[in-house]
């Protein structure tokens, strides 16, 4: 079979498509004329990462050298044996290790779409592409890759698209140019930082210009901080009741700013005031679509195993219609809603379901188009993603253009030994609802 | 009761005590004591009742209980004394604060020096939470005729995470560090109670010209927290003849009690204190 498609991103047009397989960034060129995808670019993430990791360890070996001649001068022992410096060795992993999965996580384009940037799960790495379509074996130019202290959850660009905003796993945000040139891991600081996990971050512009950093992360929290002036924080967002996973920042509307999360909520902001104006509640709207995926896990369910949990898992927008669309993991249903730009109020416009649960969800922002990848794995090599477009009064799928998708995944994929898998080597393709809660610690 | 154990056995001993000042505190928390109700003097806690394991994780997911924002908090259970009668509403707020608090004897010691303030001590740990709840509901027992330590009071808390959920911007006057715990093993330090990011928090919720007070035994925390506040751009040292003259300083270094353990081995002390500066314009 082949495998799923986990994420994608378009260009603000929506003539140019990026998607990820597995360690694979694909790109796609729409022909508007011919009605046709064309391959127009490919990178695989080849990374024996085994170098890295080499020098991790000789990095760590340094450190604690330091440390004990430290420790050893302040003891002030003559004896002064230096341990002798061992070739650095990759741990193998042992029998009944978990899977390596080298994810490419986080797509982003620059704002002004002349680079693509992503973060690779292998050595938890950014990576930098130039866009070059003057290419025609391959419009990616790996720019460079830069790794990181811990995984990158999220990823954007300041508003002059000279510095990538990296926030990761373990709370902290760090700052690096888009420029080539790689910065020793031990000389990254964060700029800023959360005692939690990070799920996503955005860049607002207040009206004078000046950037706000905006951070959501597993405590409910969302906060703004100013930019590039990280140590005043602005304020937070109060009334998040779960974890936050999106957020979504339009340009049509003053100062809204839209989080989904584990909450059933999707709430509207105003991150000026701070208030927060709207949240709609979805759980009427998506009790038809939910299943067994939802239930609560063993360890976490109540007498009757009817615990359920769900969570919005992508809110996106568009650059001039006022609404948002969204949907829940593991489901099969995008919701698309109207935004009163001037109060922020959310309402339902349409639901459109798919033959799949939904894995990803992306927007080609002026173009008005959705792109949704889908789980596919009992379709037959069919439906890898599915295209949504606004007609001027509705949104509606494109029939058209998914046929031509998938003809075009098809022919390029045919031979390709690394999206061709076993279906139990399918990568995990669910990673929200894992950031719940447990409180399990009671001390 | 597990197989094993007998009645007096020392673990069960503490189990029913534990038990019975819980049901004491449930009724007397969030009550006013007043004079006439109890002329009866209440045993303090007894700390050796309430040993818990010395460290609690701070980046792990605790059974914690916070407001979703600081609007949201109940502060009338906490000082019920410092509650307006006919509209409800707190005459003050809480404008000094006691990170990471232990046992509580900071809070006691700086209860009658700044008897108009409310003073919150935040304590990750339960059964030290615990005690010092109870340690509270005594005294004020015991001082019911003179209304005091009334101001005082003690929260469950992860401050590194959850901060903002209890005040607003602006909102502290001091912020006391005392003998955090060191976490010499983590190698990036994250953990510790100080760190560049988590200063830019309680930049947030000092208000200008407000004390961040830190004290500890270990040289290189002291170190440690000494950088990280003098590389902060909203923080500036506070000077030795400051420190010679501040009552706070004075407290800080006997009240704790691990300040009172550290003279006991006659360890040093090393103090700093650090002024909130006010916030630059913003570019
Ligand atoms: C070494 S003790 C010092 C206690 C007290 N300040 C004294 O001087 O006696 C440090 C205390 O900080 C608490 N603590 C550590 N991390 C904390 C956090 N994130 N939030 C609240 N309390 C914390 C610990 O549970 C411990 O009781």
């Amino acid at each position: 079979m082949i495998h799923p498609i986990q994420s994608s991103l378009a260009t603000k047009d929506g003539t140019v498509l990026f998607f990820v397989v597995k360690n694979t960034i694909h790109t796609l060129r729409w022909e508007e004329g011919r009605g046709e995808f064309v391959a127009i670019g490919m990178w695989v993430d080849d990374a024996d990462n085994s170098d890295t990791i080499k020098a991790k360890v000789r990095e760590e070996q340094q450190r604690q050298l330091a440390e004990n001649e430290a420790k050893r001068q302040k003891t002030n022992d003559g004896n002064s044996n230096k341990p002798s410096i061992k070739e650095a060795k990759v741990p193998v992993p042992g029998q009944g290790a978990p899977p390596v999965f080298k994810h490419i996580r986080n797509m982003a384009l620059s704002r002004d779409e002349t680079l693509l940037m992503a973060c690779t799960d292998s050595d938890k790495a950014l990576v930098v592409f130039e866009l070059d379509y003057t290419n025609a074996e391959n419009c990616l130019k790996l720019r460079k890759r830069q790794p990181l202290p811990k995984r990158p959850n999220a990823l954007t660009t300041t508003t002059d698209d000279k510095t990538v905003l990296v926030a990761d796993k373990f709370g902290d945000v760090y700052a690096l140019s888009t420029k080539e040139g790689v910065v020793q891991e031990a000389a990254l600081e964060p700029i800023l930082g959360h005692v939690s996990l990070l799920t996503d971050i955005v860049v607002a512009k207040e009206a004078d210009g000046k950037q706000l950093i905006i951070t959501a992360d597993r405590d409910e929290h969302i906060r703004i901080t100013h930019y590039p002036q990280t140590f005043v924080i602005n304020k937070w967002l109060y009334g998040s009741k779960q974890f936050v996973s999106t957020l979504c920042l339009p340009s049509w509307g003053p100062n809204l700013l839209f989080s989904g999360g584990g909450d059933s909520l999707v709430h509207s902001w105003n991150w000026e005031s701070g208030k927060l104006l709207d949240s709609l509640d979805i759980s009427e709207i998506v009790e038809p679509y939910l299943g067994d995926a939802q239930l609560a896990p063993e360890k976490f369910q109540n007498e009757t195993n009817s615990l359920i949990e769900y969570a919005v898992a992508k809110v996106v927008t568009f650059a001039n219609i006022p609404y948002i669309a969204f949907f829940v993991e593991q489901t099969k249903v995008v919701l698309i809603c109207r935004v009163d730009p001037d109060i922020g109020a959310i309402t339902l416009a349409q639901k459109i379901e798919m033959p799949f649960n939904i894995i990803s969800l992306s927007s080609a922002l002026s173009a008005n188009l959705l792109t949704l990848t889908l789980d596919n794995r009992d379709s037959d090599d069919s439906r890898f993603a599915a295209f949504i477009s606004y007609d001027g009064t509705e949104f509606l799928v494109d029939a058209e253009k998914n046929n031509a998708f998938e003809k075009c995944v098809l022919h390029k994929f045919e031979n390709d030994p690394i999206v061709n898998v076993e279906p139990r080597d399918v990568y995990p393709l669910y990673h929200i609802a894992s950031l719940r809660k447990r409180g399990e610690h009671f001390s | 009761m597990k197989a094993g154990m007998s009645l007096d056995d020392p673990s069960s001993k503490r189990q029913a005590y534990r038990l019975k000042k819980e049901e004491n505190r449930k009724e007397l928390k969030h009550v006013k004591i007043d004079a006439k109700a109890s002329s009866e003097k209440m045993d303090l806690p007894r700390k050796r009742f309430y040993r818990q394991r010395a460290h609690s994780n701070p980046f792990s997911d605790h059974q914690l209980e916070y407001p979703l924002s600081p609007d949201e908090m109940d502060w009338d259970r906490l000082y019920p004394h410092f509650v307006d009668e006919a509209t409800g509403a707190m005459t003050k707020e809480v404008t000094i604060a006691d990170i990471g608090c232990g046992f509580g004897g900071l809070l006691i010691d700086l209860s009658p020096a700044f008897a108009d303030k409310l003073i919150l001590g935040m304590e990750i740990r339960v059964q030290v939470t615990n005690y010092v709840e109870d340690r509270i509901i005594a005294l004020r027992t015991n001082h019911a005729e003179t209304n005091a330590y009334q101001n005082i009071n003690v929260l469950r808390a992860n401050s590194m995470k959850f901060l903002p959920n209890f005040f607003h911007k602006a909102q502290l006057e001091k912020m006391f560090f005392c003998f955090p715990d060191p976490h010499f093993k983590q190698r990036k330090h994250k953990a510790r109670i100080i760190t560049n990011t988590l200063l830019s928090e309680y930049a947030y919720v000092l208000k200008e010209g407000g004390v961040v007070y830190t004290i500890t035994d270990v040289l290189d925390l002291h170190e440690w927290m000494v950088k990280h506040l003098e590389e902060h751009p909203l923080f500036e040292r506070l000077s030795t003849e400051w420190e010679d003259q501040d009552e706070c300083v004075e407290i800080m270094r006997n009240a704790t009690e691990e300040g009172k353990k550290v003279e006991r081995k006659k360890g040093a002390k090393y103090v700093a204190c650090f002024t909130r500066l006010p916030t630059p314009e913003i570019v």
